[in-house]
């Protein structure tokens, strides 16, 4: 069993560590405070790396990685700017990967490399306000008309909802069948009937634009189907299983950043004639804090390899999910303990952190979802009476 | 098109590395090997060359086996070619005798209108090879670069000279040396890193560079190391006292005393 990184891997790490230093650093605290998007030639220079296209084959212009580097993406850009990791794993991970995975041929040559290079950002939208955990009640409805389906309803919390272009779209063509009856569209933000409702004013990830989306009347032909219209719902979940590696990815960036920070100071502040990490209580915080990171990356790669190998991880997947973001929560709170008064003001990125990290337990199914997902996996195991 | 030449070393991470206190060698273990960081500087000033001219762009570097790591990540960079010359035989040339395995590789590859070198190696930081390069292989040697334009087969180079640019139109070939802050070195793009480790590398040998064993190696290398020792520099924390006046005289008498103010 080898648990290293390959030296592909590694120089992936080391090229993505320098990009966000010397990219996105500047602008993550920028985008926080005003709450607005990546400028447009941060975007383009991210599509010219394939950040855009991270596991895209190279020839719809993607870098065609495999997953345990689109994890070492994530989280390099995350422990930078965490909003600019959500954007770009949802459009890797919930609009391309479903594209290609359940895509025509002809549906990939249209919309893949578009998103591949970034010309175009995606999305992929199930929440409705009276549908969140219980995705299968969306109320969103897809009626079909000859050669074409019509659009009618709207969407909560969609993250790149104010700067996306194209949007993978859950609806009921038949609400009779429930789950069964759900359809994902793939819809494009110049059609007409569809609006950006409102943008989310968040308590964190306040640099990608989480917006409403409506739809009325919105002409959808049939080819923009993805998959058969009876699958929304199963490519939804499978969809989830590849977004959570991305995630946890996300939390595990996030945690590192304020562990190295906590870190950092604890060495150099000093109180009572000595640094504070010297303090049994500030390094066994530490130590709790370490382990637990390099847990969650464990796992984390774990469930990547997996699904890299074509073997089945979607109990993984929520397990590194559930575990990431719990730690990177516990581990954003450690920090800021650490940091005393310094951490609880905005001078410092550290409460940025603690506020980014929440989320984490929330969207791509709640904590207690994964809970729901393993328990269940659990009670097939071994309810045999 | 412009040919043009950059040599890159392997080096081990200075910043990270332990020091054996006794030999004062480097700990292996302790660190990573990368590409000398003047290196890239160097190859990303062949690349915007290319890009700007066009060029077939081949990187060299001279070392073990395992130097080819860092021609991988001149593939990623964007290196057209990768050239590694190693030899069991070259084990412990001196600066003097890299120089003459690398002109001599050099030679073998064909015409080329420039070579770049980075100024030194954090490793040894000698800085010998690339000024003595420039006289193994009889062409003039520019540093300090700001600007550079080919301009027929000549260079038009605006250079850094103590406080004054200087402008100079030289002749090709020529070689120039790369210093830190010369240029921002360009990120890889995913797909080229991915690829990069299925590149070839073209291996050159002792028989392939030809001359006699005897002049290279530790056997051939006139340098002889006596004793490595380690410095260290702690920072020091003064606090100055009284009036604006006598900070700013406190602060000249400690520079003058320590040979930083000479005048
Ligand atoms: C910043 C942000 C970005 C988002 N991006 C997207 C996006 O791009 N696309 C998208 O479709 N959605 C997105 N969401 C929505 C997100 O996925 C949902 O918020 C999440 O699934 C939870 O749904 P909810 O908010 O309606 O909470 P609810 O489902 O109402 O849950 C409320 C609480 O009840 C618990 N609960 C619910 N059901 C159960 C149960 N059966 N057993 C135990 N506990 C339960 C939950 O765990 C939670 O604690 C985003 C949300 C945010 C805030």
């Amino acid at each position: 069993m080898d648990l290293s990184l390959s030296k592909s891997q590694l120089m992936i790490r080391k090229n993505m560590r320098k990009f966000a230093s010397e990219v996105l650093d500047e602008w993550a605290g920028v985008l926080d405070r005003d709450s607005t998007p990546l400028p447009a030639d941060v975007v383009r220079e991210m599509g010219r790396l394939n950040i855009w296209g991270i596991q895209a084959p190279a020839e719809i212009g993607g870098a065609g990685l495999d997953t345990v580097s689109y994890s070492i993406v994530i989280e390099e850009i995350s422990r930078v700017s965490a909003a600019v990791g959500l954007g770009v794993t949802v459009h890797n991970s919930v609009c391309l990967a479903p594209l290609l995975a359940f895509g025509t041929p002809e549906q990939i040559a249209r919309y893949g490399p578009d998103l591949a290079t970034g010309k175009k950002i995606g999305g992929f939208t199930v929440t409705e306000p009276q549908a969140g955990s219980d995705a299968s009640s969306i109320q969103t409805r897809a009626v079909p008309d000859g050669d074409h389906y019509v659009l009618n309803g709207q969407k909560a919390f969609v993250t790149n909802g104010g700067v996306g272009d194209l949007f993978l779209v859950a609806a009921s063509v038949d609400p009779a069948k429930k789950s069964k009856g759900i359809a994902i569209f793939i819809v494009e933000k110049s059609m007409e009937g569809f609006e950006v409702g409102k943008i989310e004013d968040m308590m964190g990830m306040r640099g990608n634009m989480v917006s409403e989306l409506f739809f009325s009347n919105v002409i959808i032909p049939r080819e923009n189907v993805l998959g058969r219209p009876e699958d929304g719902f199963r490519i939804s979940m499978k969809t989830l299983d590849i977004g959570r590696i991305g995630i946890a990815s996300q939390a595990l960036g996030i945690g590192t950043a304020a562990y190295e920070a906590a870190a950092t100071y604890a060495m150099e502040r000093k109180q009572f004639d000595r640094p504070i990490g010297t303090f049994q209580a500030v390094s066994f915080m530490l130590a709790d804090m370490k382990t637990h990171l390099d847990a969650s990356r464990l796992l984390i790669y774990r469930a990547a390899d997996l699904k890299d190998r074509g073997m089945p991880y979607s109990t993984e997947s929520a397990m590194c999910k559930l575990y990431a973001s719990s730690t990177a929560m516990q581990v954003c709170m450690q920090a800021l303990q650490i940091f005393g008064g310094y951490g609880y003001v905005k001078d410092l990125p550290v409460e940025r952190f603690f506020r980014d990290a929440k989320i984490t337990e929330i969207y791509e199914g709640t904590s207690e979802v994964m809970k729901i997902i393993i328990g269940n996996d659990i009670i097939r195991e071994f309810n045999r009476f | 098109m412009l040919s043009i030449i950059v040599c890159i070393k392997q080096v081990p991470d200075t910043q990270k590395a332990v020091f054996d206190p006794k030999t004062g060698a480097i700990d292996r273990k302790s660190t990573d090997n990368i590409m000398n960081p003047d290196d890239l500087h160097a190859l990303e000033m062949a690349l915007s060359i290319r890009d700007r001219y066009g060029a077939r762009v081949t990187a060299i570097t001279m070392g073990p086996p395992q130097a080819d790591d860092v021609l991988s990540e001149a593939y990623a960079l964007g290196a057209d070619e990768c050239v590694l010359v190693s030899d069991p035989r070259f084990a412990g040339s001196d600066s003097l005798i890299t120089t003459r395995v690398l002109s001599r590789a050099i030679l073998r590859l064909g015409a080329f209108d420039l070579v770049i070198t980075g100024c030194e190696a954090i490793d040894g930081n000698t800085a010998h090879v690339g000024y003595q390069l420039s006289e193994f292989l009889s062409m003039p040697l520019i540093t300090q670069i700001h600007e550079f334009m080919i301009d027929g087969n000549h260079a038009i180079i605006e250079r850094l000279y103590g406080h004054e640019y200087q402008k100079i139109r030289v002749s090709l070939p020529l070689l120039l040396s790369m210093g830190k802050n010369s240029n921002r070195v360009r990120i890889p793009r995913l797909v080229d890193i991915k690829e990069c480790g299925e590149k070839p590398i073209s291996l050159m040998t002792l028989n392939d560079i030809g001359g006699e064993p005897g002049e290279y190696g530790a056997a051939g290398s006139p340098t002889v190391v006596i004793k490595t020792e380690i410095f260290s520099h702690t920072r020091g924390r003064a606090v100055l006292e009284g009036g604006i006046e006598e900070k700013v005289d406190a602060i000249v008498h400690m520079l003058k005393k320590q040979n930083i103010l000479r005048f």
